[in-house]
């Protein structure tokens, strides 16, 4: 049956209609568009992101915009330790990992292999919930130390001119809360809105896994005859590791 | 028309074309490949100081990772030129943007 069709699919002429110029089906075909436009959504909030940044560089007028090293510098369990970027690469490595985990899975699924497929989505929705846990964290953190959607305290630092790469050879320690005066308005607020952003993908992003692991261990995938479905998902789930790789670059590196 | 065929006959709008493994070497290949350039973006963020050549650098290995999830992970290596086309082209407003912007934001300053 399959090689039948493939073989009436192949006599089609490519742009005369009735099949896919594009050799995908069509709800991969549309999968895809919508992580084009999804693209552009989180393009336009980065681009709002790095014009406030570019505009607020210092003058006498306009105050500096923070080093992100000053203010993300927690880990969890290592109380008043300055560890910049240490746990953002940490939650950066989760989600690479779930990034393989899936994609193992989706070649499981190439192999019509259930147990595999159930098995690899299983440790990809662990990765996901393990990275939203992370982000969570890191808001409380934030959040407690006074951050709000209207508001600054963190702006340039005293010693902050004395700062060479992230490490600190000055006389004051440019983390510390006394060392800072208001900033500019819009960082704590765009940080919420993309890593907010970004986070409720992620969310949506394990309730399309739970949901597709639970037809795949009951097997609706197999009655299907392919495993189509996981690969969909799979895109979105790369989409998000994808979009986390900027906002990791723009956020926390840049 | 009908949009559901019979079994056995050629349809083509629910028509799914086979999938193929292509194994799981490349995919560990991506990762570990993923891996390095964090951990390298990691040690430059410490080691060089904070310049323009910097962020460049950071912004370079952020599209070469971009290269490797959409690439490996997301297939689009093995997908036909038309779709990879109709997807990545539109991509480059965004640089068209990201210019545009920041250029204007660097006026901005100077505006306030």
């Amino acid at each position: 049956m399959a090689n039948h069709q493939q073989a009436a699919f192949e006599q089609q002429p490519m742009w005369a209609g009735g099949r896919s110029p594009f050799n995908v089906s069509y709800g991969k075909l549309m999968m895809w568009l919508f992580l084009l436009s999804d693209a552009f959504t989180f393009s336009s909030l980065l681009v709002q992101y790095g014009a406030q940044r570019f505009s607020n560089v210092q003058t006498p007028i306009v105050t500096k915009w923070p080093d992100p090293a000053s203010i993300f510098n927690h880990f969890p369990f290592m109380h008043g330790l300055h560890l910049p970027l240490l746990f953002v690469s940490v939650m950066t490595f989760i989600l690479i990992m779930s990034s393989v985990t899936m994609v193992l899975a989706v070649e499981a699924g190439h192999r019509k292999s259930k147990k595999e497929v159930v098995r690899y989505m299983i440790y990809t929705i662990i990765g996901g919930a393990m990275f939203l846990g992370c982000q969570a964290w890191e808001w409380s953190v934030f959040i407690g130390e006074g951050a709000t959607l209207y508001g600054n305290q963190f702006g340039i630092t005293e010693a902050g001119h004395k700062v060479f790469g992230a490490l600190n050879f000055g006389d004051h320690f440019e983390w510390e809360p006394e060392y800072r005066t208001a900033g500019p308005v819009p960082f704590a607020a765009l940080f919420f809105i993309v890593t907010g952003f970004h986070g409720f993908h992620v969310f949506s992003g394990v309730i399309i896994n739970v949901a597709v692991t639970i037809m795949a261990a009951r097997g609706a995938f197999d009655r299907r005859g392919h495993y189509e479905m996981i690969e969909k998902a799979g895109l979105y789930w790369h989409f998000v590791d994808l979009v986390w790789v900027f906002v990791f670059t723009f956020f926390y590196l840049i | 028309m009908e949009f559901y065929t019979k079994p056995g006959e050629y349809d083509a709008i629910n028509y799914i074309p086979p999938a193929e493994s292509h194994g799981t070497k490349e995919l560990w290949r991506t990762f570990w490949i993923l891996l390095g350039i964090t951990v390298l973006d990691f040690i430059i963020y410490f080691v060089m100081p904070h310049t323009g050549f910097r962020n460049f650098i950071f912004i370079f290995f952020g599209i070469v990772k971009a290269y490797y999830i959409v690439g490996a992970f997301m297939h689009m290596k093995y997908e036909k030129i038309n779709l990879a086309l109709i997807i990545l082209v539109p991509t480059v407003f965004i640089i068209g943007l990201v210019m545009g912007l920041l250029y204007e934001g660097n006026a901005l300053t100077y505006a306030k």
